[in-house]
């Protein structure tokens, strides 16, 4: 029979695996990490899933370990990830944990080659008897192995050492089925980050997260909130971080993280390859991702200069790393914008930011006395002066009320928040010209999502004009693997 | 062989149901066009199938089209599709085939409320057993969410009345395992376009398509071959019609069928709602796509676009922009051309840059303003979201007559485009001060009737490099 332990309880952060440019594990980072979410955590979990097990070595996965334990000291109890594809494997690294001082091993389903439900129970009846404290850890979006009720109840009650599950289906009718069957016996926590307060509230002990890395104090006071029977104030953090972890549960979680750390000023390098930056975790969503950050306080202003005219504006931005400190060109910026989906509801915005008296100016004033009307051209803002140009002839009238109202909106509203969150300049509003070039796809139906998908491929590409992006790293980078939409027949 | 039903072999097309526009009202003329259309080439035909969106037709609508296909059919066999998805509906439905004259009921597994084994058993036993007609299990995972389970095949293989069953799945190992279990007793039909030859090799009775209302013709070349043991010619044929087999099975179904009959001149109107003629299931792109290949088919004729390779000197092509020939010595432009690829896949690049506060960087803002029809310029990118650096536009110099034609541009040619630019950058060709100093404007020519896009990529890769080993040469 499995066992409750006072400990496993609360918030354990996922840390992710820093590593350095050159792609070794980087000790001093993970430390620092370790450090920053320690006042708010009741454990942590080093080698889980967001610290990419899968693609260390053995050898790498002790030594982070070892960090993780030496760095912790004690304060707070560490679950280490030992499982592997093959019992053999699972059973060498799960030894050396006990061995190393790891109060509990979070062993997965073994993967790839997919076991059955009684091979699944063999494998991990073969590691309880090791000894040391054991997590039973379903995840089968990654294993391709989901425990069913059955398997989980039989290890729980059967084994010795079981001191919890941990599920990251986000199933909540398996979660349920879990509480049914092994509630008071063993600890059950939940490993999906979108359903973290519906689970703590039907009963979870605790949550094994991947964002509690970036945001490791807001679901402590989930959790207390919870404890507290206040259910409105947990409901209340749930659905401000839902965006903000949406992202990371769907969107390579690892990558989504380190980017995220990466903003807040924490760098903890990329994820190793297969996975890698633009990939599942895309563009838009680390712009996304940047502006939750912010709504949440966790990305902090900074002085940005801009030298325009003669004059020199001193304003504040969300700074990331990437954010320059001066901009002192502003004849013509290009910024790009995506957002998606649904396909036919995507916003593609080609952006020019410039000077009314530069070429974004004057040409603005030219389209106007030339061909705007013709060519349904429109100023839709005044400071900064903002001409609309459509890219995709308008056909309909739906398609016109699409374009000029719902995608216009969502244009104005990114212009809007780009003035308050300081990217343009309130001092250079009278000053400052933008042409978007936008579109609204012929068969576009959704305007909520046209405006919104509006919003964001603008914002995004006001942003990348002020701070240059993407840098040129990023192209080399990416130039070889980047997949153009159009560039396939069907 | 089977010997249940002799007639049930060979290519039997489903039929769209054609509609009026606006009244959504079943159109009896153009279904007997169609059906004209098609019986030369076919062995019989299918009425309210999948394909002939027959969730969306009443009880006496659907009677009413297995009683044209009959008086239409010169004593060739009529398959009514008789899906529903209860019981008491499908037994309706298939007592009015019979009554109508149909030769055999084609009978969907169950969908939306979905029975087990047992259920399944049911619904097909009461059918086969109570009806006077002869019955074709349909098996079509892609609508219904489930498979038919082959033991339950299996056993109502054994029904005098189950002839035959149709599977739409396109997973031949399924196909293969019934063949293996119930080849036997009963005729296997394909009724998945892309994978029409392999099961026919495997030895499948005959075809159930919606293609085969398109491109008849060609379904009994790739029978007639296979009988016959022409495996090679065979397979040249399916690959002449894959892509289009593809859009009708997964991009479209029987609304891209719809468009392509439409291309050809067989109007048969629009979908009943929710469907869209164009742009729900099948898009705009695709639409485009249909086109083309029907072009390459000869079942329609290709629209001739003229166009020119600009020949002028380099100077004088980007007069067009507003850039005189003398202008590009004195702002001190870097101009550079490549041409690359033979025949339809040949792109010319034509390239202007310089830094944004010469005249190109006016030229570059006043394009950003200026769409012109089919000729949109795009900010140039690897994928969205990963601009190139210096900022480059791309300019078509031939109109885009359809999506598919724009697709060749800002698909293929742009992504070779922006490949080239971050390569040169890497390589130093183009200096690091350009990235923020300088913009491109670049000009491309592609064939209009160009239709693959990988040669074109490596085509417009090529000559993109050449044009900008030219304009940047003074660098190096």
């Amino acid at each position: 029979m499995g066992y409750k332990v006072e400990w496993f309880k609360g918030i354990f952060p996922a840390l992710v695996t820093p590593f350095t440019r050159s792609g070794a594990v980087d000790e001093q980072a993970y430390r620092q990490l370790i450090r920053f979410v320690l006042p708010h955590v009741n454990g942590v979990v080093s080698c889980g899933t967001t610290g990419e097990f899968s693609s260390l070595t053995l050898d790498e996965r002790k030594r982070v370990t070892e960090i993780c334990l030496d760095e912790v000291a004690g304060r707070v109890p560490v679950v280490v990830g030992t499982g592997c594809k093959s019992t053999r494997e699972t059973l060498i690294l799960t030894r050396w944990a006990r061995d190393a001082g790891a109060d509990a091993a979070l062993v997965v389903a073994p993967y790839f080659l997919k076991p059955t439900f009684n091979e699944v129970y063999d494998h991990f009846r073969a590691v309880d008897e090791i000894g040391l404290p054991l997590v039973l850890y379903n995840i089968p979006q990654c294993a391709g192995t989901h425990f069913r009720w059955w398997t989980a109840e039989g290890m729980a009650l059967d084994f010795e050492h079981v001191i919890g599950i941990k599920d990251s289906s986000g199933d909540l009718p398996f979660l349920e089925a879990l509480f049914e069957k092994v509630r008071g016996h063993v600890a059950i926590f939940v490993g999906h980050d979108e359903i973290v307060q519906a689970a703590l509230a039907a009963g979870a002990d605790g949550a094994i997260l991947a964002s509690a890395n970036l945001i490791p104090d807001i679901w402590q006071q989930v959790y207390q909130a919870t404890l507290k029977g206040e259910l409105a104030i947990a409901q209340e953090w749930q659905q401000k971080v839902q965006k903000l972890v949406r992202i990371v549960v769907n969107c390579s979680s690892t990558q989504a993280v380190k980017e995220g750390l990466r903003m807040m000023g924490l760098e903890v390098g990329d994820s190793r390859h297969p996975i890698m930056p633009g990939d599942g975790f895309r563009r838009e969503d680390y712009e996304e991702l940047r502006v939750q950050l912010e709504l949440l306080g966790k990305i902090g202003k900074a002085p940005l200069v801009y030298e325009a005219g003669g004059r020199r504006i001193v304003t504040e931005v969300f700074a990331t790393p990437q954010t320059p400190c001066v901009v002192s060109d502003l004849t013509l910026r290009v910024g790009e914008g995506f957002a998606g989906p649904p396909f036919h509801e995507l916003a593609h915005v080609d952006l020019l930011l410039g000077l009314k008296d530069g070429p974004v100016g004057r040409a603005i004033e030219r389209a106007l006395a030339g061909w705007g009307e013709e060519r349904g051209l429109r100023l839709i803002n005044e400071r900064p002066r903002t001409l609309l140009v459509p890219t995709v002839t308008v056909r309909t009238p739906k398609q016109r009320a699409l374009l000029y109202e719902y995608a216009v909106a969502g244009i104005n509203i990114a212009i809007q928040a780009s003035i308050a969150d300081g990217f343009l300049p309130e001092a250079l509003l009278d000053q400052l010209a933008l042409i978007v070039n936008a579109f609204v796809h012929p068969a576009a139906s959704i305007a909520r999502r046209i405006m919104l998908n509006n919003y964001k491929a603008t914002l995004q590409a006001i942003r990348k004009a002020i701070e240059g992006r993407p840098t040129l790293e990023e192209l080399f980078n990416e130039k070889v693997c980047a997949r153009h939409p159009f560039r396939y027949a069907p | 062989m089977p010997a249940k039903a002799a007639w049930l072999q060979g290519l039997f097309p489903a039929l769209v149901t054609p509609f009026v526009f606006e009244t959504e009202e079943v159109d009896e003329d153009a279904y007997r066009r169609l059906i004209r259309h098609v019986l030369p080439h076919v062995n019989g035909l299918v009425t309210s199938g999948t394909t002939g969106e027959f969730p969306y037709l009443t009880r006496q609508e659907q009677r009413r089209l297995v009683e044209i296909a009959v008086e239409e059919a010169d004593g060739k066999p009529v398959i009514a599709g008789c899906g529903a998805s209860s019981t008491q509906e499908a037994l309706a439905l298939a007592h009015d085939a019979a009554a109508a004259g149909a030769s055999a009921a084609l009978i969907v597994a169950p969908f939306f409320l979905r029975p087990s084994d047992k259920g399944l058993h049911q619904h097909f036993y009461e059918i086969a057993t109570s009806v006077d007609l002869p019955i074709i299990l349909y098996n079509i995972p892609q609508m219904v969410d489930a498979y038919l389970p082959r033991p339950v095949v299996e056993d109502l293989a054994d029904l005098p009345n189950v002839i035959g069953l149709k599977d739409s799945s396109g997973d031949l190992s399924y196909t293969m395992e019934l063949l293996e279990y119930v080849g036997d007793r009963i005729d296997i039909l394909v009724g998945h376009d892309e994978v029409a030859l392999p099961a026919l090799a495997g030895g499948v009775s005959g075809l159930i398509l919606a293609s085969g209302q398109v491109y008849p013709e060609i379904w009994q070349a790739i029978i007639r071959l296979v009988r016959e043991g022409r495996l090679e010619e065979a397979r040249a044929l399916q690959r002449s019609i894959q892509k289009l087999s593809r859009i009708f099975c997964r991009h479209g179904g029987g609304v891209a069928v719809k468009a392509a009959l439409r291309m050809m001149g067989l109007d048969m109107g629009p979908p009943r709602r929710p469907l869209k003629a164009v742009g729900g299931a099948l898009i705009h792109e695709t639409q485009a796509e249909i086109r083309l290949e029907l072009e390459k088919l000869g079942k329609i004729a290709p629209v001739d676009i003229p166009f020119a390779y600009p020949s002028a000197p380099l100077t004088e092509r980007f007069q067009e922009l507003g850039i005189a020939p003398e202008t590009v010595a004195s702002s001190g432009l870097r101009v550079g051309s490549g041409t690359a690829g033979e025949g339809l896949n040949r792109v010319q690049i034509d390239l202007i840059a310089g830094g944004k506060s010469t005249l190109l960087g006016e030229v570059y803002a006043l394009q950003l303003t200026y769409p012109l029809r089919g000729r949109e310029a795009l900010t140039t990118i690897l994928e969205p979201a990963l601009t190139v650096r210096p900022a480059t536009l791309l300019l078509p110099t031939v109109p885009q007559r359809n999506l598919r034609q724009a697709n060749m541009i800002y698909g293929p040619t742009q992504s070779a485009l922006a490949r080239a630019i971050v390569d040169a950058l890497e390589i130093g060709r183009i200096p690091t001060s350009a990235v923020d100093g300088e913009v491109i404007i670049a000009l491309a020519t592609v064939h209009p009737q160009a239709l693959d896009r990988h040669a074109l990529y490596r085509s417009a890769y090529a000559a993109a490099t050449q044009a900008l080993a030219q304009a940047f040469a003074a660098e190096t």
